[in-house]
């Protein structure tokens, strides 16, 4: 399943066969570093704590798995010292929007030009299960979604993608694991963007959630293309825009959509460079 | 020149003491000689740590409250306010009128006060100011007594004014920083605007970060590509760098952290000193993480010191914690200049040579458990780096061997520090059997009462600068007394504690310690001192 690239180190990975991580690793070794041709000690990894951040030691570039929450800091240090390197900091949703969510308006108004990829399997995977700020709020006798979550999260989901639109992130993106390919096209706009950029990638948890919450997710996903109408949820009132990457506003209507109702994959947002 | 302010930082009570005797640097006598007071109710707040003395000369702006203030016998009223607000049409300039009283009482020379007052660039000001100067010079003809000659300065040998967070500023730009990143905290701000200057020029990297945790992640970012770099903090905000320090003891990356240590815990005293941040940066943070720590005891220390800092943790890869404290730190002294511009010596970090090129390993283990270090960037020396327990290559491990030898490695690469001897400062006769070890501020404190009580040849006095880890040559010094006198500025004794956790301490051996606050004064350290002596 691994594609060979001379990206990829020796070491294997300690992921759940069909964990959406492998899609970022296929889709960073496989396409985005080889297409950008950036040589592997010009790229900086800097990952948090959880599933997702196990990846530097799968990139043959330098990496760095850091603290929880703390990769965006370690990733802007390293850009400001070494403007020459290629910064991408990964992390899961409970880096970059728990512990770590403190940070993230200041590397946002910041632009340094780093790229932030945020692996969201709306779920803490690799402390068994608990909920995370993204996980879906449920009414009682909706769900559970989450196979070994005892209590259903009880409290309003934290909008990731809205949040980075509302603090003015520069590039902001949305991808899926399911399409690597795209997920590929999207991390390479990212890195090219000069400025902060920020991609929410939806991943499905193999083990802590049942099969029917991402295959929603893939099944109801619509890809935004620039200048072409885009999908609205059935619930959505309004009339369907033409898709606009440069407007703001148009930005935090597609970002406040319900992921579980329509969730919009490509560029939502492209702003000023730095 | 301490500075004494209280809580509420950016006003309120505020006052200095002038040292006019620069050999004494920031440590001036118990109490003053001139006070001029403008506010009777300030003052009171500032009153335990600049009390009045029977001989001081006292002049206060208007009449003291009935009940609290005993005036010395010398004291006037003097209408500084209503001069000013007379000739200049405001009370903004009475300090200035009481400037060019002292300079009559003092007899200065003219120049002095003239380069004062130039300050201001607006003319008009300047102007009035002149005439509140003046008006000040004129009202010593009030006074029973006249000018104090002042004897010639004892020592004339070229001065330069700054305080401790200025000088470690300037270290730390001496030594190659080329990245600073802090967070607004009293009171060591000033060394984070000092360096926002310094490096505001393309020539390195510098952010106000949003917090402390922050600052030292940009800090440690920046080391992993090469760059030397540093922050600067006080108490709680070294708490919330500790799991960072932790990080970059275990992932081997060097960074300064400077701790301008204040009253804790909590919120504290943010505006006085105290030495009480010894037990966190030398523990703080789980799983045995080992680290540097230094203290600086003057400002010359701050300079040198910091050069010392970067030297030490870029060359053993390990995070340097910095001591110093509000008084060192915010005490602008006048003193010799010549360490600012003398040879340093100024390491730079190993790193890989061509025999790495294909099976390069970050954390091999070397005979001197240093490994070399590729900076982000180099070509042919890709690694991945973890916080995770991890093998040569620096990849995850979970081999209990592994976890042993790796804490090997980092605490044993810092062991030959301990054969830095000249970061012990030693004063006093060797063959005295008696002796002080205090660290900080607090040991220019210690070496003034010393020498005041005429004690030099009874009792010698250690001063460690490197405090972790801890150095042969305060061990010998230990162990060659009889009776020990353990001074520190805070409640619970942690140099004490620290000192026996690690040495067989004298059978007679005691503990001056107590919370900060207040500086020492010679009147209390007497005391444990004549004893000692005894």
């Amino acid at each position: 399943m691994m594609k060979e690239s001379s990206y990829r180190t020796g070491v294997t990975p300690v992921w759940c066969p069909g964990c959406g991580s492998f899609a970022l690793l296929n889709a960073l070794t496989g396409i985005v570093l080889p297409n950008l041709g950036t040589p592997g000690h010009q790229v900086f990894i800097v990952s948090g704590i959880g599933c997702s951040s196990r990846i530097p030691a799968y990139i043959n570039a330098y990496g760095f798995n850091s603290l929880h929450g703390r990769a965006v800091l370690i990733a802007q240090g390293a850009k400001l010292a070494n403007p020459d390197l290629t910064v991408v900091a990964i992390g899961g949703d409970g880096d970059f929007f728990s512990i770590g969510a403190g940070h993230l308006p200041h590397a946002v108004r910041r632009n340094v030009n780093i790229t932030c990829i945020m692996v969201n399997n709306f779920v803490y995977a690799l402390t068994k299960g608990q909920t995370s700020p993204t996980t879906p709020y449920l009414r009682r006798g909706e769900g559970p979604f989450l196979s070994l979550q005892f209590y259903p999260p009880v409290d309003p989901v934290l909008d990731m993608v809205s949040y980075s639109v509302s603090t003015g992130a520069s590039f902001i993106a949305q991808g899926i694991t399911a399409d690597v390919p795209h997920l590929g096209w999207l991390i390479q706009e990212a890195i090219k963007h000069r400025g902060f950029s920020f991609i929410n990638v939806l991943t499905p948890c193999v083990t802590f959630e049942p099969p029917q919450f991402f295959k929603t997710i893939r099944e109801k996903a619509s890809y935004l293309k620039e200048g072409e109408p885009v999908e609205l949820p059935d619930s959505s009132r309004e009339q369907p825009w033409l898709h606009d990457s440069g407007n703001i506003t148009l930005a935090l209507k597609l970002a406040q959509t319900p992921v579980l109702e329509k969730p919009h994959i490509g560029i939502i947002f492209r702003g000023k460079e730095s | 020149m301490p500075r004494y302010y209280g809580p509420q930082i950016r006003g309120g009570a505020s006052g200095v003491k002038l040292s006019l005797d620069t050999t004494r640097a920031s440590v001036s006598g118990d109490t003053v000689d001139i006070m001029v007071c403008f506010n009777w109710e300030k003052y009171a707040e500032l009153e335990q740590e600049l009390p009045l003395g029977i001989n001081t000369v006292l002049f206060y702006d208007n009449a003291p409250p009935k009940k609290g203030i005993n005036l010395p016998e010398r004291s006037f009223q003097v209408g500084f306010s209503e001069i000013s607000k007379e000739l200049t049409g405001t009370t903004a300039a009475k300090n200035i009128v009481a400037l060019g009283l002292l300079e009559r009482i003092l007899a200065l020379p003219e120049n002095l006060s003239k380069g004062a007052t130039a300050q201001d660039h607006a003319s008009a000001l300047l102007e009035r100011n002149g005439l509140a100067l003046n008006a000040g010079k004129r009202l010593l003809l009030e006074f029973p007594f006249a000018e104090l000659k002042l004897s010639p300065p004892w020592d004339a040998s070229v001065k330069v004014v700054l305080h401790g967070n200025a000088a470690v500023a300037q270290g730390a730009i001496r030594s190659g920083c080329r990245a600073f990143f802090g967070y607004p905290i009293t009171p060591a701000s000033e060394i984070m605007q000092e360096m926002q200057e310094r490096l505001n020029h393309g020539n390195g990297a510098f952010l106000q970060a949003e917090d402390e945790i922050a600052a030292v992640g940009l800090a440690l970012g920046a080391s992993l590509t090469g760059a030397k770099s540093m922050t600067a903090t006080t108490g709680p905000g070294l708490d919330l760098m500790t799991e960072m320090i932790g990080l970059a003891s275990g992932a081997e990356i060097p960074v300064v952290i400077v701790d301008v240590q204040r009253c804790g815990p909590a919120t504290g005293i943010p505006s006085k000193s105290e030495q009480s941040d010894l037990n966190h940066a030398i523990y703080g943070g789980h799983g045995d993480a080992p680290r540097v720590v230094i203290a600086a005891y003057d400002v010359e220390g701050c300079y040198r010191l910091l050069i010392e800092s970067f030297n030490i943790s870029e060359y053993y890869q390990t995070p340097v914690i910095l001591l110093s404290d509000q008084w060192l730190g915010q005490t602008t002294v006048a003193i010799d200049g010549n360490f600012l511009t003398r040879d340093y010596s100024v390491c730079q970090r190993r790193r890989p040579g061509g025999e790495y090129q294909e099976q390069y390993r970050r954390y091999e283990l070397t005979e001197d458990s240093i490994s070399p270090m590729a900076f982000a960037g180099d070509e042919g020396l890709v690694y991945q780096a973890t916080g995770l327990t991890h093998n040569e290559k620096g990849r995850p491990s979970f081999d209990f061997a592994t976890q042993q030898r790796m804490h090997e490695k980092r605490w044993q690469k810092l062991a030959p520090l301990r054969g830095k001897d000249e970061l012990v400062e030693v004063f006093g006769t060797e063959e005295a059997r008696r002796g002080i070890v205090a660290f900080g501020s607090s040991a220019q404190f210690v070496l003034k009462t010393v020498e005041d009580l005429g004690l030099q040849h009874r009792l010698k006095v250690c001063i460690p600068e490197l405090i972790h880890p801890l150095p042969d040559k305060l061990a010998s010094f230990v162990g060659s007394l009889e009776k020990l006198l353990v001074v520190e500025m805070n409640y619970s004794a942690q140099l004490h504690h620290y000192l026996r956790s690690q040495l067989d301490l004298p059978s007679d051996t005691e503990t001056y310690a107590r919370a900060g606050g207040l500086a020492f004064t010679r009147k209390e350290l007497s005391g444990p001192m004549t004893k000692l002596a005894r």
